[in-house]
């Protein structure tokens, strides 16, 4: 009885504010107890010298974790499903990283965690003016990556349809390892040709793209005009932009129309729209809910730093769906001010690490 | 997005001051001071000046615009144009410009390049005479039959003129010696447009340098500066009609392996060496002076010796020469050997010792000389090979460091292949006549003068405008 309404939380109501602790607390209770534990991280009790369940009491206690997402290259999907679903889960999707740093890791992304996620993207597109009823574009990846996923729940959900132009990114990021950059240009534009026939053809509202696909468009004319007759916000995700570019896409590429970043990884099973308003000129993500959080840390140390400081983005995932907890990501960051009340850190000047685990970070187009 | 004109000039670093000032980027929009900076510093790692660091979607926007028309000055009478690089030359010389006086421009350059400050301030009257010849310099090269410009109706019989194969050039320039920037200023007597990406060493030359020309009536998306990282080098080059290339082979070697659209002329090392045949004796001080000289980082400096009587004798003599030069820092006026951060100095070390393994030193066991601030200077290094024909004779330092070998007349010019200049000692005509038969060396001189002797109106690696111009048939216009 006392475990059932410990559990209580993870089942909260989406509109409910939850205690990130008592988040913390429960997310331990049913990932590592035999009955409800998810195989996976009950494989690995014994390698851990701490007891989840009674040690790991705050977000801070997350950190305990040692570095796990490796073994998510090889780790059977099975054993990420907590058993205390019953069997009767609901997996949309097996969904992989995209490979930048070697053998692609996998988590499953479950329904629950779905409406959660998709409530916190809703309210976040309506806090920042995303209107609902229009047809969406999104050039990124589909096959085993949940970008084509989320953005088809996106537009879904604000009462739009999809179009999607297919994209595979490891293929570009080969192609650059290999210095085969005439290779990847040509790969590009041939996405972007897909682009123009949708653009061209289609009423499309919204648009959402990685950075170097958005600057190609920027970069065509004719569709500019497109872009700038009919679309009413652009969103970009899937790796870092700088601040100058972000400037002139808003000033003089396309004047007019709200321009905003979307930091997530698939590791976090989540994303952050950008705050509406940068920070010495740098975008600003603050942890995206009490599920997702972000701390950035001292590299080396691995202690966090403080406010203004750099360091390395930790993530941590926690629901009844899945347990990602201290994931090293390949971004570094400065931390600034989190909102008040919030438990994450809040990062700005996201940009990727120059080399990661000793495997040189080739970031392509997304 | 876009800043007034540069107002900088109190905050330019000077002993103790602490704010570096910005190098913006020079646009057509005037200037444009990027979020995204690069701290430049100076040989002992202080930082000197923030360079902004131009996106890629502003260089290719902006490129896509620029090669739709051509550059003001494409259809300037020659009076004109002539007279506006001259007074930009004078400007160079003389004036303060983006906040910057030629003596603090000469200490920058020599306290974040490691060149020493003597040679930096020859650079500049270099660079400046070759505005104030540059359309003469242009004129020089000019076909015979084309007709002269302005005159561009042609008889019955057919005619001849002379047109630019594009309407920009983009320039990828490097920073180890300034006068590189000498090399493109052709390109403005010939109308084109340029948009130069400079070095990350050195952005002083060619941002004072761009001021100097826009003070001097060259209109600001006729001549540009945008400074960037190396993605976007790749996007300046794509963006240009023709690109001319600074750097080592590397760098070069990628450029014109096939990876660009755009036609690329390189600059790479130039590989200079001398021959002496008979008495070396008389050419001791030339040699000196091509090996040492320009503080030995010029692609003009000789790398190799061939000698054909007593070559140990000379190796030792030139060595003896050389080691009177003296380790200084680079921005005090004796300074006369090129410094490097500490790090960079040991790896062109480990470079030199690993491509000397096998050869006979015979100076330069140390080349790195700690000048106890994080930095250190050049030493000369002279080595002896028993071949001419060895790959170390193109193993090209940035510093005085050089390669002597044995030469008969039986091996005749192939062991002087893929010189830029080839200086020699010589009484046989035939000789010279075979040096001038190889493709691969590019120009032929005495030993009256050293092999960096470069006057304006003489061509470098051909003269600009046979990469810029095409001679074109016009008939019953």
């Amino acid at each position: 009885m006392k475990t059932a309404e410990a559990l209580a939380v993870l089942d909260a109501a989406l509109d409910t504010e939850v205690d990130q602790d008592e988040l913390v607390q429960a997310a331990m209770q049913w990932h590592f107890s035999p009955e409800t534990g998810t195989p996976f991280w009950l494989d690995r009790l014994e390698q851990l010298d701490f007891n989840p369940r009674s040690d790991v009491r705050t977000v801070d206690d997350l950190r305990m974790f040692p570095q796990f997402v490796d073994d998510l290259r090889y780790a059977p999907v099975e054993s990420l499903l907590p058993r205390g679903y019953g069997g009767t889960a609901e997996v949309i999707g097996v969904f992989e990283s995209g490979g930048t740093t070697g053998a692609p890791k996998r988590v499953l992304y479950l329904a629950d965690w779905m409406e959660r996620e998709m409530a916190g993207a809703m309210r976040a597109m309506d806090e920042r003016g995303y209107p609902r009823g229009v047809n969406w574009l999104s050039l990124g990846p589909s096959g085993p990556h949940d970008y084509a996923e989320l953005t088809d729940q996106h537009a879904r959900r604000r009462n739009g349809v999809r179009f999607a132009v297919d994209f595979d990114p490891r293929w570009v990021r080969r192609c650059l390892r290999e210095g085969r950059g005439e290779e990847a240009d040509r790969y590009l534009d041939h996405v972007l040709t897909q682009a123009a026939h949708v653009l061209g053809s289609q009423r499309i509202g919204a648009i959402q793209a990685p950075p170097p696909l958005l600057e190609r468009l920027a970069r065509d004319e004719r569709l500019v005009d497109l872009v700038r007759g009919q679309v009413q916000v652009i969103t970009w995700c899937g790796t870092s932009m700088d601040p100058d570019t972000r400037d002139l896409l808003r000033n003089d590429v396309f004047p007019g129309i709200p321009v905003y970043g979307l930091y997530g990884s698939t590791m976090a099973l989540g994303a952050a729209f950008e705050r509406p308003a940068t920070e010495n000129g740098d975008s600003v993500f603050d942890s995206p809910s009490p599920h997702v959080t972000y701390t950035v840390v001292d590299p080396d140390s691995d202690k966090p730093v403080a406010v203004g400081e750099r360091g390395q983005v930790v993530m941590h995932h926690l629901s009844k769906s899945a347990l990602l907890p201290n994931n090293r990501e390949r971004d570094v960051a400065r931390r600034v001010a989190e909102p008040p009340g919030a438990k994450g850190h809040s990062v700005a000047d996201v940009r990727p690490l120059e080399t990661f685990t000793g495997v040189p970070v080739i970031t392509g187009a997304y | 997005m876009k800043t007034a004109p540069t107002t900088v000039g109190t905050s330019w670093p000077r002993a103790g001051a602490v704010q570096p000032a910005v190098i913006d980027a020079l646009v057509p929009e005037g200037t444009y001071r990027t979020t995204r900076r690069e701290t430049v510093r100076d040989v002992a790692g202080a930082p000197l000046v923030e360079l902004a660091q131009v996106p890629g979607l502003y260089v290719t926007r902006m490129l896509d615009r620029l090669r739709g028309s051509q550059a003001s000055s494409a259809d300037q009478p020659r009076a004109l144009l002539a007279g506006r690089l001259r007074s930009a030359g004078s400007a160079f010389a003389s004036d303060t410009l983006g906040g910057l006086t030629p003596q603090e421009h000469h200490r920058l350059v020599a306290r974040a390049t490691g060149v020493p400050v003597s040679v930096v301030r020859t650079a500049t009257t270099t660079i400046a005479e070759a505005l104030t010849h540059a359309v003469d310099t242009a004129e020089r090269a000019r076909p015979r039959a084309v007709l002269p410009r302005g005159r561009q109706h042609a008889s019955n019989s057919g005619a001849v003129v002379w047109r630019r194969r594009g309407r920009l050039l983009g320039v990828n320039a490097s920073g180890n010696h300034p006068a590189v920037h000498s090399l493109w200023l052709e390109a403005l007597a010939l109308g084109y447009r340029v948009a130069v990406r400079p070095s990350r060493r050195d952005p002083f030359t060619p941002y004072r340098l761009i001021l100097a020309l826009r003070s001097a009536g060259f209109a600001d998306e006729d001549v540009l500066l945008l400074p960037c990282d190396h993605g976007v080098a790749d996007a300046l080059i794509h963006g240009s009609d023709l690109a001319m290339v600074f750097g080592g082979d590397e760098t070069v070697d990628r450029y014109t392996g096939g990876w660009s659209r755009t036609p690329v002329l390189p600059q790479g090392p130039g590989r200079v060496k001398i021959l002496l045949t008979g008495p070396w004796e008389p050419h001791l001080d030339a040699v000196v002076d091509s090996v040492a000289g320009l503080g030995g980082v010029s692609c003009l400096n000789a790398t190799a010796v061939l000698v054909e009587q007593d070559v140990r004798g000379f190796a030792e003599a030139l060595a003896e020469r050389l080691s009177a030069l003296r380790a200084r820092p680079p921005e005090q006026e004796d300074a006369q050997l090129p410094c490097l951060p500490m790090a960079e100095a040991r790896a062109v070390e480990d470079a030199l010792r690993h491509g000397a393994a096998g050869c006979e030193t015979v100076l330069g066991d140390v080349v790195a000389h700690d000048l106890g601030d994080g930095s250190a200077a050049l030493q000369p290094s002279v080595h002896l090979l028993d071949d001419p024909m060895a790959g170390q004779l193109g193993l090209e330092l940035p510093f005085p460091c050089v390669w002597v070998a044995p030469w008969s007349m039986d091996r005749g010019a192939a062991p002087l292949r893929g010189s830029l200049v080839v200086g020699v000692s010589t009484k046989d005509p035939a000789l010279v006549d075979a040096l001038l038969a190889e493709p691969s060396i590019r120009n032929v001189y005495g030993l009256d003068r050293p092999t960096w002797w470069l006057p304006p109106g003489m061509p470098h690696d051909g003269f600009l405008a046979e990469f810029l111009m095409r001679s074109t048939a016009l008939a019953g216009t």
